[in-house]
């Protein structure tokens, strides 16, 4: 691959460019002979803005390195020039207010006074000097600007953060270690850069997500074909029978709470993903569930949800959904709700599943003190210690939503969820890695760890 | 455990064979004693109750299971047709009622108060009893059934599957030692019981289904063919109730392994008569043996002296039912008192056995099966 | 979790209404002295089987009760005999010819002494029974996992074999349910479901699937079939009005499972042996006579075998397991922290059953237990011809070491199924930390840890009449895969039963004669638990006392020392990183070990045991392990 892009690049150098025109500077005595045949071209397989300039090495025992200077484009001439007036009429100005005001205060005005009195004769100075401003370099003329430099061994440099279809010359000039300067050697023909359809410095990217899609989809053919996938068994998913079991020998309901979040939320989604699983099995041990919902939107899904579980149980006729039903989108309002209603209704087991905030720990709190089982899951990190202290089991953030996955048991979604966790794995190795190396390189200084991790951290991970 | 397994298979050209008839549950006979039946009359009869089909009209109806008794159109004990509404709900102001139809057809057996639940008892399955063998009925057994009595030629066999059928024998194999395969199976065999020779093979068999035989008589089967056959392994040996549209009747065991020339000659001596096959097999306590019957015209052959059962002495003839020797023939040369440790290191009451080539081999009591006869 | 243990050691008592009844039974009996257990001396025990009526003796002698004669005969409860007394009187008779004391009377009933001097009769006689198939029972519960698991724990206890569970959730349809209910021909059914105060509608429900369905009993037309509830008190006079048919005769007891973390067996399960006596064994041929001779309930003999191996574990303070392998199903028995378990399965056996173990094992991994080469197609002709011929035995080598592997197998496969069975409750709520964040475990994991198991008994043909012990010490742990220290027995004659009976009596006589008779002391088994690679160190050894050794044990190696009946010895094990011999991975444990018949057995196959995948590979192992053993004959 690099072979034949370094060959590509080679080709389209010369052709693009001639023989280097020899651009005449002051030269002191014994300085380095300038560098010949200086080419310009776009770097290929690249995100653009970058152009490669190649020269021919300079023979000389003495040398210092290349300084590589770029054009500067029209745009950039014009702000330099601009620039630059105002900085020629400033200064004009400032001189002309400070002669005028020694003047004034020859005359006897007081010192104050005669910076104020000398402002007339500032604007005027500024204004003809303005006026008199001339570009340094004449119209057609390349102005030079240093965009880099390069080792003596070194007869090729890459110019970046170029603007695209820009039209740029390049020269090169050679310096020695006495500071002396060769001319510089520019090149026959402007070159332009341009963003290629692919950019190679993203291949380790690419990589990296074919390997992971690629895990996933083996995964999945794997599971396709029968083989059993070993998915570590998720207790509070396991405990849902036994839970609703419970509720079933008590007599009592089954109540689940699917968050206080619109169906926006993912967790609100993950939530009635496992109320259906719930419903399931209520439905085939004729235990009642009781959903009271904090958001309209819920409540409908939640319906669904429960009817086609009741209907995949074959007990059809026994769904009703006036169990399912909205209370408030007060926060505190619902919560008072369902926390009365569990004091009088004790409900053998409670089900916490989506988005909490401050109602967690009064929710699992209640449900404890009735005695219930409570399995929660939540992926808010903040509420989960307290589900975890107060319930029975919890199913935490990624446990939560991979649930329907492995509730489902279909070869797709668990061979998917297999394989994201492979990548989960690969990532979680690559960082450690990473940060292995960068103690190392940060320790023993080490300039290819310290290139390792550079690698890692721009090519791999970064941009 | 020294003990001969003395009850050996009967293989006789004659027995007063008798044959229980009962119904499951108790029921009409239909025969009285001293009549002459044929195999496939019917000889008792009874309806057993039907099926119940519970369903849930409360939660049909959305009521509370109190309410039930009072919105059904039906009371307990009536007839109800299938789709046919046997309640409806209040509803609101007498509009939004809800329906309740029958799911089957049947009677009304219990509504419950309790649960909502309503049973509808199904029609009556009748149970019937065909009298198995052409015979006379010897006794008749108050609403359970009857005895058939006939004088049969009676051949038991090891194993079996497949229930109770009947038809001619004829003979597929001309010696006792020749495997039964598909090719000597001709559509002649149709309804027919096919008596084979040595081990039948899956093959075999299939074509006899093709061909429509009723049943097929071998000397072994291979398990794999068995389970070919079943398309299960076959764990436990109770049988009887396969639906594989053929029986089947082992009469040795499993393996290549010859039909005893005895059973050969009894049967192929019986070439063309009517036959009674079961092969129902139950090898429990209370065991059960698969049987050929072929019952006999009047005076028919010779009627067999009594078998001395379960003496085992010298000069009996055995059977060596476990392998090294398995399947093979031989007569009793000694009884010895003292157990013998057995090849295997455990000791055991052992005897000796000649085998047909003269060769006398030692083998545990538990090994041998007596034949009879 | 507390509440419950307490609930189950409740239920684990041994029958507390055996000795009350006894008490009542030797009054009301005129003929002798009233029970006074210093007095007795001479016990005569009957267990009828289905097909052999054994019976023992056991005597007062100046060590202590021993067991000192036997006697055997064929059991007479089918034709043409039909009367189980017959057997009984031919199996004492044989004992009363070996001891010289006369114990069957003129009118064939059995013989008390009148006076400690008496040189004829017995103080005490018992009897326990399988015959007839023992007692077959069908249970159900509102939740399968929950309720009706209760009931059918209560079942087992009892001796009975469940033959099917109903339940709400148990994916049958109602009309599947009642069908399976009409073809079973139970001796009994006992329904559960509820907590107290808790569900009504799905009890009354299941009594409801129940009493139309008419199941019919197994013994007589005319007999009531009868239903013993065990469920929710609420629901009790519904379920009273539902079975209030002519077909049926309801009893009710307390509830099996009161709360959720509480179960209450003790009461059921006493019901169970009530009804067993009244009913069941009263329609059974001769049994009506044969309960007026015993002086304590006739017991189902599965019954009895837990009754004495929840005693001396009790005593001892120890974990047990007990198994039975018969020729149509096996049983296992277990007594973990007092709790006690038992499961029967039902077609896993060496005889009748054979063939069912093959085809539930499968053919491969019976074959994975042989060093010997042998021809599937004839091996799997030869399982067939066994199961139609169950009486044969193994006459070579070969056949012996096939239904040794096919033994594995079946015993296995049924302590997988105990596992799965003795279990804590379920549905029960749960304590949590903010430790458990990653380590919640669910309810209803099993009781039966090998790591913690002190005693593994082994009855049945197959393990008791293996021709050498060295056999039944390697069968045991080969199929039970024992972790620690393990000490491993076997019931000599099948005395357990009677035992157990007597334990409900006489507990001491019964304690003293199992442990000087009944049980032959293979040795003890030291296994390491963990995964190695072959040939990798795992444990070191250092044993002293009667028997003086030491060394170093590879992963994949096994090694028997001679330690005889009666010696003992100390070993000291130090794990290899990963191995774990009972004071946890790497740790050393020192204690003292039992000697027996087979002696010392060091284990460094690894736990869960895995064999070489490869045949040639194998069949090396299994041979240095043949060889270490000495188990079969060069």
């Amino acid at each position: 691959m690099n072979g034949s892009t370094g060959s590509l690049r080679h080709r389209m150098a010369t052709s693009l460019c001639g023989l280097a025109v020899v651009v005449s500077a002051g030269t002191a005595l014994a300085a380095p002979p300038a560098p010949t045949d200086v080419r310009a071209a776009d770097v290929g397989f690249d995100a653009g803005s970058r152009i490669r300039v190649e020269w021919n090495a300079v023979a000389d025992s003495n040398l210092a390195g290349y300084s590589v200077f770029r054009s500067l484009t029209p745009g950039e001439i014009a702000a330099a020039d601009r620039d630059s007036r105002v900085a020629f009429a400033t200064a004009a100005s400032e001189a002309a207010r400070k002669a005028r005001a020694a003047e004034l205060v020859a005359e006897g005005v007081a010192p104050e006074d005669a910076d104020r009195q000398a402002e007339q004769a500032a604007v005027e100075a500024g204004a003809a000097a303005s006026r008199e401003w001339r570009p340094e370099t004449a119209e057609g003329e390349i102005r030079w600007t240093l965009a880099g430099v390069a080792d003596p061994v070194d007869t090729t440099f890459d110019v970046d953060k170029l603007e695209d279809a820009e039209a740029y010359s390049f020269g090169v000039q050679a310096f020695d270690r006495d500071g002396a300067k060769s001319p510089i050697a520019a090149t026959t023909a402007p070159a332009s850069s341009e963003a290629s359809a692919f950019d190679a410095k993203r291949l380790p990217l690419f990589l990296m997500l074919a390997l992971l899609c690629g895990t996933v989809l083996l995964f999945i053919s794997i599971a396709r074909r029968g083989k059993p996938l070993k998915i570590r068994t998720i207790a509070g998913l396991a405990a849902v029978e036994e839970a609703v079991g419970r509720a079933t020998e008590m007599g009592r309901s089954v109540l689940y709470i699917n968050g206080i979040q619109d169906m926006d939320d993912l967790q609100t989604v993950a939530g009635v993903n496992i109320l259906g699983r719930v419903a399931k099995i209520a439905a085939e041990y004729d235990a009642r569930v009781e959903v009271p919902t904090s958001r309209s939107l819920v409540m409908t899904a939640a319906r669904e949800t429960v009817q086609g579980s009741y209907l995949s149980a074959g007990r059809s006729d026994n769904y009703n959904p006036d169990l399912i039903y909205y209370v408030t989108d007060e926060q505190f309002g619902f919560v008072a709700y369902v926390s009365g209603m569990m004091v009088r209704e004790k409900p053998a087991a409670c089900f916490y599943m989506g988005a909490f905030f401050a109602e967690s720990l009064i929710l699992a709190e209640t449900g404890n003190s009735i005695g219930a089982i409570q399995i929660a899951g939540t992926a808010m990190p903040s509420q989960l210690p307290f589900f975890v202290a107060a319930c029975d089991y919890t199913l935490i953030g990624e446990e939560f939503f991979a649930a329907s996955a492995y509730l489902s048991g279909q070869p797709d979604q668990l061979g998917s969820l297999k394989g994201q966790d492979m990548g989960k794995l690969l990532v979680g190795a690559i960082l450690l890695i990473g940060v292995a190396m960068a103690t190392v390189a940060a320790v023993t200084n080490s300039e290819t760890i310290s290139a390792g991790v550079s690698f890692l951290k721009n090519t791999l991970l970064g941009t | 455990m020294a003990k001969a397994y003395t009850p050996g298979l009967k293989v006789t050209p004659r027995i007063a064979f008798r044959s229980r008839r009962l119904l499951p549950i108790a029921g009409k006979v239909l025969v009285a004693k001293g009549d002459r039946v044929t195999g496939d009359q019917i000889v008792a009869e009874t309806f057993m109750e039907g099926d119940v089909t519970p369903f849930n009209v409360a939660s049909k109806l959305a009521c509370t299971p109190a309410e039930v008794p009072t919105l059904l159109s039906k009371k307990e004990g009536e007839r109800v047709e299938q789709d046919e509404v046997i309640g409806q709900s209040k509803g609101i102001f007498g509009f939004f009622k809800s329906e309740c139809r029958a799911p089957v057809a049947g009677t009304l057996e219990t509504v419950s108060a309790t649960t909502g639940q309503v049973l509808i008892r199904g029609e009556p399955i009748p149970v019937r009893v065909k009298a198995y063998i052409d015979g006379v009925v010897g006794e008749v057994i108050e609403n359970e059934g009857c005895v058939v009595e006939a004088d049969s030629a009676l051949v038991q066999g090891i194993f079996g599957i497949g229930g109770e059928t009947a038809g001619p024998l004829a003979m597929a194999c001309k010696d006792p030692a020749e495997e039964l395969h598909e090719d000597l199976i001709t559509a002649e065999h149709k309804g027919r019981i096919v008596v084979g020779g040595a081990r039948v093979t899956v093959a075999a068999l299939r074509r006899a289904k093709e061909v429509g035989a009723a049943a097929v008589v071998s000397g072994g089967i291979d398990d794999s063919d068995l389970k070919e056959l079943l398309g299960y392994d076959l764990g436990v040996a109770i049988t009887g109730s396969e639906q594989i549209g053929l029986t089947v009747v082992i009469t040795e065991g499993f393996g290549d392994i010859a039909m005893a020339t005895r059973t050969f000659e009894l049967l192929a001596g019986k070439r063309g008569s009517n036959a009674s096959v079961n092969g129902a097999t139950q090898i429990r306590a209370g065991v059960m043996r698969p049987e050929i019957v072929v019952p006999l015209a009047d005076g028919d052959g010779v009627v067999a002296s009594k078998a001395s059962e379960g003496v085992l002495e010298i000069g009996s003839l055995v059977r060596i039912i476990r392998d090294p020797h398995f399947g093979v023939i031989g007569e009793v040369a000694a009884l010895p008192a003292e157990p013998a440790v057995l090849g295997s290191g455990s000791k055991s009451r052992v005897l000796e056995v000649k085998l047909a080539d003269g060769e006398q081999v030692t083998v545990p009591r538990a090994n041998v099966e007596l034949i009879e006869g | 979790m507390q509440i419950g243990r307490t609930g189950r050691a409740e239920s684990t008592r041994v029958h507390p209404s055996f000795p009350e009844k006894t008490r009542i039974r030797m009054t009301a009996d005129s003929d002798h002295t009233p029970l006074d257990l210093s007095k007795i001396s001479v016990i005569l025990a009957t267990d009828c089987g289905s097909t052999t009526t054994k019976a023992i003796m056991i005597e007062r002698t100046p060590e202590g009760f021993r067991q000192t004669y036997r006697g055997e005969a064929p059991t007479t409860v089918e034709e043409p005999f039909a009367d189980v007394t017959v057997g009984v009187v031919n199996s004492v008779s044989e004992i009363a010819e070996l001891s010289g004391r006369r114990l069957v009377a003129d009118d064939g009933t059995i013989i008390r002494r009148s006076s400690p001097d008496d040189p004829d009769g017995c103080d005490i006689y018992i009897s326990t029974s399988s015959a007839g198939g023992g007692l077959q029972m069908m249970v159900a519960g509102v939740v399968k996992q929950m309720t009706a698991e209760s009931a059918k724990r209560a079942a087992l206890g009892a001796g009975a074999i469940v033959m099917d569970t109903i339940a709400a959730n148990d994916k049958r349809r109602p009309h599947e349910q009642i069908q399976r209910i009409r073809e079973l021909r139970p001796d009994m059914v006992l329904v559960s479901g509820g907590t107290d105060g808790g569900n009504t509608t799905q009890v009354v429900q299941l009594a409801e699937l129940i009493a139309p369905a008419k199941p019919r009993p197994r013994f007589g037309g005319e007999f009531r079939l009868p239903i013993i509830y065990a469920g929710n008190k609420d629901a009790r006079p519904a379920v009273e009005a539902v079975f209030d048919g002519p077909g049926f005769d309801l009893s009710v007891v307390e509830n099996l499972r009161p709360t959720m973390e509480q179960e209450n067996l003790g009461p059921a399960r006493d019901r169970i042996h009530d009804v067993f006596l009244e009913h069941v064994m009263a329609h059974a041929p001769g049994y009506d006579k044969l309960m007026t001779w015993t002086d304590a309930p006739i017991m189902p003999t599965p019954g009895a075998v837990g009754d004495i191996l929840q005693t001396i574990a009790r005593r001892q303070g120890i974990n047990a397991v007990g198994v039975d392998i018969g020729g149509a199903t096996t049983d296992v028995f277990s007594v973990f922290e007092e709790k006690f378990n038992r499961t029967v399965s039902a077609n896993l056996g060496m005889s009748y059953s054979i063939s069912n173990v093959c085809a539930e094992a499968g053919m491969d991994r019976i074959l994975q237990w042989v060093h010997l080469d042998m021809d599937e197609r004839e091996l799997r002709n030869r399982v067939k011809n066994k199961m139609i011929r169950p009486t044969t035995i193994p006459q070579t080598l070969e056949a012996l070491v096939f239904e040794q592997a096919v033994a594995r197998e079946a015993l296995r496969l049924a302590y997988q199924q105990h596992k799965e069975f003795a279990t804590t409750l379920k549905g029960v709520q749960q304590q949590r930390t903010v430790g458990d964040v990653f380590s919640q475990q669910t309810s209803g994991q099993s009781l039966v840890d090998n790591m913690t198991l002190d005693l593994l008994v082994a009855s049945g043909g197959v393990l008791s009449h293996a021709p050498r012990m060295a056999q039944t010490a390697l069968l045991l742990i080969d199929a039970f895969e024992p972790e620690g220290f393990t000490s491993l027995a076997k019931d000599s004659i099948f005395m357990m039963p009677h035992l157990g009976v007597l334990a409900g009596v006489h507990e001491q006589a019964s304690l003293e004669v199992f442990e000087r008779d009944c049980l032959i002391v293979l040795g003890t088994c030291v296994a390491a638990k963990g995964e190695g690679k072959i040939g990798k160190p795992c444990f070191k050894y250092s044993i002293s006392g009667d028997l003086s050794e030491q060394g170093t044990m590879a992963v994949g190696e096994l090694r028997r020392f001679d330690l005889g009946p009666g010696a003992t010895a100390r070993v000291e094990i130090q794990p290899e990183r990963g191995f774990d011999c009972g004071a946890g991975p790497g740790k050393a444990i020192s204690r003292e070990v039992r000697g027996g018949t087979v002696g010392l057995v060091l284990d460094a196959r690894g736990r869960p045991l895995m064999l070489p995948e490869e045949t040639s590979e194998r069949r090396a192992c299994l041979s240095r392990w043949i060889e270490a053993m000495d188990l079969y004959p060069a």
